[in-house]
């Protein structure tokens, strides 16, 4: 049924003299949703390997998932996780960090590492006929790396450049700040890279160290996604993997410690020289292993995920505040955080921040109309049917779910899933999730304090020049005078 | 080197869009696309390409109106009116477009070009009747009203705020192209500045919808699952209806000279934490047989961490980033070399090394396994963009857009791989040696004054 859009409207035709409109055109029947068929097979050293069949193109997808990412940070030393997967492809015991390079491009392919919450992955995209050899570079990369010293203090010192980059602009520094407000000192609360600071102090030992730890067979998973028969999958990952030995002691499990519910606050960063303001309103959300999980995302596709979510039809549609509004839940192996932000002129954030409270409280308190959460279940299904349209988007699905320890036929549950989901669940979740979120507004104070003063009692103001994203009270300390 | 998308949340994706660039020079043998295509007697061409094993279509419809056609003294215009194209037509109230793409698991987005404006949904394929149907009442029937184009353009004030003003390096980008043509309007910032959106009117918004959307100004490309003669049929029935206007499409036509001299500018922003240079070259239109020699020059520089300026200026730790961009547009092109730079360095190292590679590009052909590697890159590359209807649909597009045939589409894989070392040689020394550079020195606003 396509419905009307609400009270906003101005049609351009008088109504009294307005036939209704013709109708366009229905729907023909549809037609059904191709799903993935993983095949998998353990090797003996206990790494996963998942197959999913994909022959339309000549092109694979393949994933080295491990599965400890920066929550197993060291405390005080955020960012360690991510710079071991910048240096891990910078040299092994056979291989210089150019000759990986070289090798891997020589193929036509790319090969990146990066670090998540709770994995760490090596990500390959190559041609198929160049499988074979790409599955081996990954395999010499996680196995045998060395982080020689020179490779640890290049890319020690860029990335402390790209951080700083980063974190001068107002999103990045807000989202940093709700962080460490929803998580306090628990690992979830640092930047997932860390900061200028935390990288500072990282030693070459800690990569090696989360190395020797983490990147094992037994706490690894292999995706493969695209035109490569299950078989010949398997006697490449045996081939390339087979004799990488499991680790002496059992790998250890980082158990991220959830924030602990705290007293809401608001806290503007005042950075005079931004473009634009930038507002974060966060608390802690779920983990992905929670029941409530597919309430969790038709809430949120509702709340602020896609372009006619509430959010970005109040902010952006409605009212022309921003470029855009929305929400997420980042449900990690502990409850991750909830978080709902826009960018907007600075004058305009107290408005922004407003009708996003009042959004938070609308979603808790009645419940969605069947003619709206129809639609955004079907926008939620529609992203899931697009998303195994390309190989990375398979080995994307396949991976969460074997991180999370769930079954792969989730996937055949997954629309589903998503339709059974009721108005009742979605407002029962909302009412005991959204409430009591921290506001942050990083921007030039100057011009909209005032303002958010009147909306907010305790209202507390923090200088860029004074802020220590390391710290609890997210100040830097001042020596005595 | 600007492409605004309607709902990209993404910040400015230095990167995506040179990916962008090389896939439009690299089409897989492996992967020929195969289309048919026919021509409306009002003018409009047609083009579908088949495959009844996905579920969905993308539809795409591309006016051949871009940022080099806003009018004087209204820079951004032809991005603002493609917001509006979104709003209202005679049978669909705003938003509608949402409705009938996101609502039913598709999406919609568009993107504002230099040189042309393309829109595009994908939807599930059973709702393809509806969508041709809407695209139709766009073409046709536009309407708008003041409310919604305040509203929109307050939406388009921001996006300029968080496209360039709130990033560190979103004014480089503006001062780049301001720097790098001297009369033809690829100078003139795509998305605009406040001052210019402010002055832009809802009467300018009507008469930009009757001078260039029309049939024999656009370009409808379906993709996907449909039935050849369904399509036929319904195209006919919602596009065939709508009138060819009698007036000619203002087409532009200015020549940008020949540069005399090298050229030098400093620009300045706030919160720059790095300083940066950007080297720009005038290069041949996407037609010229040129090009994709270029795009191939540009990915031996930059792409991929053993490409030659990622190790010498990367790995050498001189500079943070760097890319290289050949972007060849359908009038003339420009390649370009921006580098950020590393605490510590100034952009006068970045920029000799930048031109001693260059020298040494032009002066020794290129070793045979770094041509093949750069050529399967492209190839790659080229191959996930065809992995969706809609990456083949947009890469129709820029092909009848960009090179004024669609079989480029096809073809340029086989150019990729005739490029021979003597090539690189040659278009290097011709268009990035001989040929004059602007540089554009970009630090923070605290420097300004400081030698």
């Amino acid at each position: 049924m396509i419905r009307r859009l609400g009270i906003a409207l101005v049609v351009s035709l008088p109504l009294f003299a307005t036939p209704p409109l013709p109708a366009p055109p229905p729907p023909a029947a549809p037609r059904e949703v191709r799903l993935p068929k993983p095949v998998e097979k353990t090797l003996d050293n206990g790494l996963r390997v998942i197959v999913v069949p994909k022959h339309d193109i000549p092109l694979v997808a393949a994933r080295l998932l491990v599965k400890s990412g920066a929550a197993s940070d060291p405390a005080g030393r955020a960012g360690v996780a991510q710079l071991t997967s910048a240096v891990v492809t910078k040299g092994t015991k056979t291989r210089t960090a150019e000759e990986i390079a070289r090798g891997i491009e020589a193929l036509g392919a790319t090969m990146s590492a990066s670090a998540q919450w709770d994995a760490s992955s090596i990500d390959v995209s190559v041609m198929s006929k160049h499988l074979p050899r790409a599955i081996e570079l990954v395999a010499d990369v996680a196995r045998n790396a060395t982080f020689a010293k020179d490779e640890f203090e290049r890319e020690q010192a860029q990335t402390i450049d790209v951080l700083q980059v980063e974190l001068s602009e107002p999103a990045a520094i807000a989202e940093a700040v709700a962080s460490r407000l929803i998580f306090g000192g628990a690992p979830y609360g640092n930047r997932l890279g860390g900061t200028p600071a935390s990288v500072q102090s990282i030693k070459r030992d800690d990569l090696v160290s989360f190395h020797k730890r983490h990147y094992r067979p037994e706490n690894a998973v292999l995706v493969l996604a695209g035109d490569v028969k299950p078989e010949t999958a398997f006697r490449m990952a045996q081939s390339a993997f087979g004799s990488w030995k499991r680790g002496a002691a059992p790998a250890p499990r980082a158990v991220a410690k959830p924030g602990e519910p705290t007293r809401p606050r608001v806290v503007i960063i005042d950075m005079p020289e931004s473009g634009q303001a930038a507002v974060v309103i966060g608390r802690t959300g779920i983990r992905r292993a929670d029941p409530a999980y597919l309430p969790a995302i038709v809430a949120n596709s509702v709340l602020g995920g896609g372009y006619s979510s509430r959010l970005n039809q109040e902010i952006r549609i409605k009212r022309g505040l921003s470029y855009g509004a929305g929400s997420s839940f980042e449900a990690r192996a502990a409850a991750g955080p909830f978080t709902a932000d826009a960018q907007t002129k600075h004058e305009s954030a107290p408005e922004v921040a407003a009708i996003i409270v009042a959004e938070l409280a609308r979603l808790s308190t009645a419940g969605v109309p069947e003619s709206e959460l129809t639609p955004r279940k079907a926008a939620l299904i529609g992203s899931f049917a697009e998303s195994l349209e390309s190989t990375s988007g398979v080995v994307n699905r396949l991976s969460a779910l074997a991180l999370y320890g769930l079954p792969l036929t989730e996937i055949n549950r997954y629309i589903s899933g998503v339709q059974g989901v009721t108005a009742e669940q979605v407002r029962r979740f909302a009412a005991a999730n959204l409430r009591d979120a921290h506001i942050v507004i990083a921007g030039n104070a100057k011009e909209f304090e005032a303002a958010l003063r009147k909306q907010f009692s305790d209202v507390e103001v923090i200088s860029l020049a004074d802020l220590d994203l390391a710290s609890p009270t997210l100040r830097v300390r001042k020596a005595k005078q | 080197m600007h492409a605004l998308s309607h709902r990209d949340y993404d910040p400015p994706m230095f990167l995506a869009r040179l990916l962008l660039l090389l896939l439009v020079a690299a089409s897989a043998a492996a992967q020929q696309i195969h289309f048919k295509h026919r021509v409306l007697p009002n003018g409009l061409a047609v083009y579908s390409i088949q495959d009844r094993a996905t579920p969905t279509v993308a539809v795409q419809v591309w006016y051949r109106v871009g940022s080099k056609h806003d009018p004087e003294g209204r820079s951004g215009f032809a991005h603002l009116f493609e917001h509006m194209m979104f709003k209202s037509t005679k049978n669909m109230p705003s938003e509608m477009l949402d409705r009938l793409t996101e609502d039913v698991g598709g999406w919609n987005n568009a993107t504002t070009l230099p040189d042309a404006t393309a829109y595009f949904e994908v939807v599930p394929s059973n709702y393809l009747q509806t969508l041709l149907w809407a695209e139709g009442e766009r073409m046709g029937s536009l309407t708008v009203d003041e409310a919604n184009f305040k509203s929109e353009r307050d939406v388009v004030k921001e996006e300029y705020r968080y496209r360039v003003e709130a990033p560190p390096y979103g004014k480089l980008f503006l001062a780049l192209e301001e720097a790098s043509f001297v009369r033809h309007p690829y100078r003139r910032p795509g998305v605009g500045n406040i001052a210019e959106l402010d002055a832009a009117t809802i009467d300018d918004v009507r008469r930009f919808h009757d001078t260039y959307y029309r049939p024999d100004n656009a370009v409808l490309i379906v993709a996907g699952d449909f039935e050849q003669q369904q399509l036929d049929a319904w195209i006919d029935q919602y596009f065939a209806p709508i009138a060819r206007p009698e007036s000619a499409v203002p087409r532009v036509d200015v020549a940008e000279p020949p540069r005399e001299h090298e050229r030098r500018v400093t620009r300045y922003g706030s919160n720059v934490p790095l300083p940066a240079v950007a080297l720009t070259w005038l290069i041949p239109a996407a037609s010229h047989q040129d090009a994709v020699p270029l795009n191939v020059a540009a990915t031996i520089l930059s792409f991929g961490e053993s490409s030659r300026l990622q190790e010498r200026l990367v790995r050498g730790e001189i500079a943070a980033e760097v890319f290289a961009d050949s972007d060849a547009r359908e009038d003339l092109g420009l390649f370009g070399i921006v580098a950020i730079m590393a605490s510590g360095h100034e952009t006068a190292e970045a920029e000799k090394v930048i031109r001693a590679e260059l020298a040494a590009l032009a002066e020794k052909p290129v070793p045979a396994a770094e041509l093949e590697k750069a050529k399967n890159l492209m190839i790659t590359n080229a191959l996930r963009e065809r992995e969706t209807s809609n990456g083949k649909a947009f890469a129709l597009g820029e092909a009848i857009v960009l090179e004024h045939d669609p079989n480029a589409v096809n073809e340029e894989l086989a150019a990729v791989q005739a490029v021979t070392p003597a090539d690189i040689q040659r278009v290097v020394r011709q268009y990035l040696i001989e040929g004059k550079a602007a540089v554009i020195e970009y630090a923070d606003e605290s420097q300004r004054g400081a030698q």
